[in-house]
């Protein structure tokens, strides 16, 4: 299978290890060991292997705070990211986020739906959720490889 | 001509024979490994000797050094050479090195020629040996081809007039203008501000030996204020500078101070005025009057109207409240603006810095929270002569702060800001934290960094005092700021590096150790001026190691933070150097120039005025009654954009003929021209950025050529027409950046002649891409090389077809020249 590039690795270079993006992340607040910026320091010097089995990797949201206020500019979530996929490639996925994809291949939804949240939307007068084409979600699923990698 | 060159060859005696057919020594350098380590300098050596008009060629460890330069004067008088190549590195370094050399031997200095073999091939060239040697002997050929049509030049000399004009008046600017008066030149010290003094007046003490600063300053600062040598212009910018090294003629614009010089300084005027404006001396922190004195130190020591405030300012007298409070009747609105003319050989150039303004990083929330402040800000808040008479207090509740922390690097090494580093915040914080543990022992002082820089003396003494004295130095700096809204407090967030944790401090003020970049005005006075500058914008030095307080225009020294970020001790350093450098010249009296002027025949000449039009020194005069172009020589800065310009063959460049340009491309056109990239350096930007590439050893494709000319402007379309003709696949013509010309703007006449020139290949049906135009500075080593790798990718797409097509052309075309 085509691996994207999803990471400029030249850009690991630039980093001062400021710890601004550490210091500005919300996860890391409340995630115990949680450290992009250590992240990115194995990264450069150990290899990306260093980084995968790190399970605390897994709480990053995407939410690119690190990102706008890094000095040099570097792109941590997309490191972040691809580090994930190299995770999931090797087989590091943590067993919650192994459930979750399972119920998205099955489903098509993260969340299972449930009489009790039904009727909680009717009650707040939202109109019920329309079907999920399964189907073609676990088609796509299957053509990125992600069904391959939790099976 | 004529005669000049004949007394040329009787003044240097033996060299009459260097009209006699050529007798060309060649010496290949190895410059220890650097050329050697990357091409096969026995060979190029041993194909020099194959080459028609060379009697010996040889290859040396190093050529410049003394015994090798022997080598070279043993073998002018004893092989009756009449005209040398040195291959080796870039004439920008050793050309004069073995001009001299020559011409101890008898050999007029202009029968040298360098090929650069070092910075434009050996050092891009690293990793391809065959290749490189391949191109240093097309080098060597081109060179040997060009030596044979030199002739022996005669340098004449300018006078340089004994004054000096030092722009900008802080601590640089005071020192250079302080010694060069000294020295017995008059000077002109320019200052754009209501006095002299700069950054240094608005610090409290100075790192390390914690000295008032204003204390050593303002003796300083009278003296050049009653100095019978220095004439002290503020409030004055400059206009215009035109001329050349030893004569500059430059215009300054002298802002009205609508107060007389007789003023006492007694301040009764400013009680009255009721105008109350930010001071901008106090960072804002205070206010001030629109009649006012800038500081208490001011030299000169007057007061002056802000009229851009004052009541007054649409000419109608509203209000002469301070009019009526003087007493020795010094106020007088009538005051106008001034141009003055002034003349002078030398130039130095101190304009100085600005502190990065923290704004755009809104995560620390500077001028959203009250108590984040900058640390120029705080200097003005602990000096005993600001806002707070020295007390320390927050700005959200004017109480005295018991926790402070300091951000570093804010401005600084960062893509977001400057990359750079700005050299003084780290002792700078450490100064401000031992200035308020002095004077407030219980203060609690943290410092947040990522490195800290103590390299100068007694720098690392004055860090450990405050680790010792208990300044807390954690290393990661705060992702983010927020304020307390209730208390004004800022609760500090981000991860210490050392121990991987996350911290959260809560502090009564938060100062930001803010970097320095080059003044806005630099922008102006590097226009002005044509003065090169780095990409960060600060300027360039003729040589970084050994010229650093010159720059690459003749007469023109630089000196404090105009040359980058430094602190006062540097400042003053460099500021005695440029004026001991600009004291040379000047003690001197005058200074040899090139022999590069055009030259006109007056037989060919018919006075059609084209070249007058395009000299940008106006340097060319038509005689009214005979109709035929002369060239005032000591004008004439050599920069050859009138020769491509006349349709007539009459204008010659001296050390730069048609004919020996023509045969450094016949020279390299001879194998596998379809291959091959010509460019056209000028000596100022392109060809030194071509040599930066090589210096920062940057990997460029082996296929380019470079013919150096002074200018852009002297590239004749016809001689790259030439090249097409002679099946070269792709030219390069490059220059410096439009408005940074070494010759006020002849690469304009390039622009146009190059247009031309497409417009030509399109109609007679050739690829218009083989001709590319560039714009490069000295500092873009980078550029220059994607220029040439964009220029390779030109060369793989041109087909035999085509070069044939422009070779037909082209021949098709041919006028006679």
């Amino acid at each position: 299978m085509k691996k994207a590039v999803l990471f400029n690795e030249e850009l690991l270079y630039e980093c001062y290890q400021c710890g601004r993006c550490t210091g500005s992340c919300p996860a890391a607040i409340v995630v115990e060991g949680f450290n992009p910026r250590n992240l990115l320091l194995k990264c450069l010097r150990l290899g990306v292997d260093s980084a995968i089995s790190d399970e605390s990797l897994w709480c990053c949201t995407t939410c690119g705070v690190c990102e706008d206020r890094c000095p040099q500019m570097i792109d941590v979530v997309d490191l972040l990211v691809m580090i994930m996929n190299e995770a999931a490639r090797k087989g590091h996925i943590p067993e919650k986020v192994r459930l979750s994809t399972e119920m998205v291949i099955k489903t098509g939804r993260v969340v299972l739906m449930s009489k009790r949240i039904e009727q909680i939307r009717e009650k707040l007068g939202l109109k019920p959720l329309p079907p999920v084409p399964v189907a073609e979600v676990e088609g796509i699923l299957e053509e990125t490889g992600l069904t391959g990698l939790i099976g | 001509m004529g005669k000049q060159q004949e007394a040329a060859a009787k003044k240097t005696g033996p060299s009459r024979r260097d009209s006699d057919s050529p007798r060309i020594g060649v010496y290949v350098c190895h410059c220890g490994l650097n050329i050697d380590g990357s091409l096969d300098c026995e060979e190029v050596a041993r194909y020099a000797s194959s080459l028609g008009g060379v009697v010996l060629a040889k290859d040396s460890l190093y050529t410049c050094s003394d015994s090798g330069q022997e080598v070279i004067k043993n073998d002018i008088r004893e092989q009756g050479l009449n005209r040398v190549v040195v291959a080796s590195c870039t004439p920008r370094l050793h050309e004069p090195t073995f001009r001299a050399a020559c011409a101890e031997a008898g050999l007029n200095p202009y029968l040298f020629e360098m090929a650069n073999i070092r910075e434009h091939c050996s050092w891009v060239h690293l990793h391809d040996r065959a290749a490189a040697t391949e191109k240093a002997k097309d080098l060597v050929k081109m060179a040997v081809e060009r030596v044979k049509l030199l002739e022996p030049q005669v340098e004449t000399e300018v006078p340089i007039l004994r004054k000096a004009l030092v722009v900008g008046g802080g601590v640089a600017g005071i020192q250079s203008a302080l010694d060069l008066a000294d020295s017995g030149y008059q000077v002109y010290l320019v200052e754009k501000y209501a006095s002299i003094g700069g950054r240094m007046a608005q610090i409290d003490k100075t790192f390390p030996t914690m000295d008032c600063s204003i204390c050593i300053l303002a003796p300083k600062m009278s003296e050049v204020g009653r100095h019978p040598n220095i004439e002290l212009m503020t409030l004055s910018e400059v206009e215009s500078v035109e001329g050349y090294i030893g004569s500059f003629q430059v215009r300054v614009r002298k802002r009205p101070r609508y107060v007389k010089s007789e003023c006492t300084y007694c301040g009764d005027c400013t009680k009255d005025c009721p105008q109350h404006l930010p001071n901008e001396f106090d960072c804002g922190l205070s206010t001030r009057k629109a009649v006012y004195s800038p500081f208490a130190q001011a030299v000169p020591a007057t007061y002056l109207i802000d009229m851009n405030s004052c009541l007054n300012k649409h000419g109608i007298i509203a209000c002469h409240n301070c009019y009526l409070a003087c007493r020795h009747k010094c106020i007088d609105f009538s005051q106008k603006e001034e141009l003055l003319d002034l003349e002078v050989g030398t130039i130095i150039v101190c304009t100085g810095s600005d502190v990065y303004d923290p704004t755009p990083l809104t995560e620390l929330g500077y001028r959203r929270f009250q108590n984040v402040i900058t640390s120029l800000e705080f200097e003005r808040l602990i000096n005993a002569g600001g806002p707070t008479k020295g007390h320390l207090i927050r700005p959200s509740d004017k109480q005295r702060p018991r926790s402070v922390a300091f951000l570093q690097c804010i401005g600084s090494r960062s893509k977001r800001s400057n990359p750079f580093c700005s050299n003084i915040c780290c002792m700078n914080t450490i100064k401000d934290a031992l200035l308020i543990r002095e004077h407030w022992p219980d203060t609690e002082i943290y410092v947040f960094y990522m490195d800290i820089r103590a390299f100068g003396k007694g720098f690392e003494d004055l860090h450990q005092r405050a680790r010792r004295e208990g300044v807390i130095f954690i290393r990661g700096i705060p992702g983010e700021i927020i304020e307390d809204r209730l208390t004004g407090n800022l609760k500090v967030i981000g991860e210490n590096t050392l121990l991987s944790k996350l911290y959260q401090y809560e502090m009564d003020l938060v100062i930001l150790s803010v970097g320095i970049e080059p003044s806005k005005d630099s922008a102006v006075v590097k226009r002005l001026l044509s003065l090169p500058s780095m990409s960060d914008g600060f300027f360039m030095e003729a040589h970084p190691k050994l010229r650093p307080v010159d720059t690459p225009v003749g007469g023109i020294f630089l000196a404090g933070c105009a040359e980058g970020p430094k602190d006062i001790k540097d400042s003053v350093t460099q500021a005695s150097a440029a004026a001991s450098r600009a004291n040379i010249l000047m003690s001197k009296g005058k200074v040899t120039v090139e022999a590069i002027t055009s030259r006109i025949n007056p037989e060919r000449c018919t006075g059609c005025g084209l070249c007058a039009k395009v000299c940008p020194y106006g340097a060319i005069q038509i005689d009214k009654e005979t109709r035929i172009a002369t060239v005032v020589e000591a004008a004439c800065a050599g920069c050859g954009t009138c020769s491509p310009e006349c349709n007539f063959g009459a204008i010659s460049m001296r050390h730069y003929s048609d004919r020996q340009i023509l045969a450094q491309i016949d020279a390299l056109a001879e194998k596998d021209a379809g291959r091959k990239v010509l460019a056209f350096c000028c000596n100022w930007c392109s060809y030194a950025g071509a040599d930066f590439a090589g210096v920062s050893r940057i990997q460029y494709p082996t296929e380019l050529r470079i013919v150096r000319t002074m200018c852009s402007g002297r590239v004749d379309p016809r001689f790259i027409e030439h090249a097409f003709r002679k099946g070269i696949a792709a030219v390069l013509v490059s220059g410096c950046h439009i408005g940074d010309c070494h010759y006020i703007n002849a690469n304009q006449q390039t622009e146009k002649r190059v247009q031309k020139l497409w417009k030509k290949m399109t109609r007679l049906g050739v690829d218009t891409e083989r001709l590319r135009l560039a714009w490069i500075s000295a500092a873009e080593g980078l550029k220059f090389s994607q220029e040439v790798a964009a220029m390779k990718a030109i060369t793989d797409r041109v087909t035999e077809e085509e070069i044939r097509r422009g070779v037909e052309a082209f021949s098709r075309k041919e006028k006679p020249s």
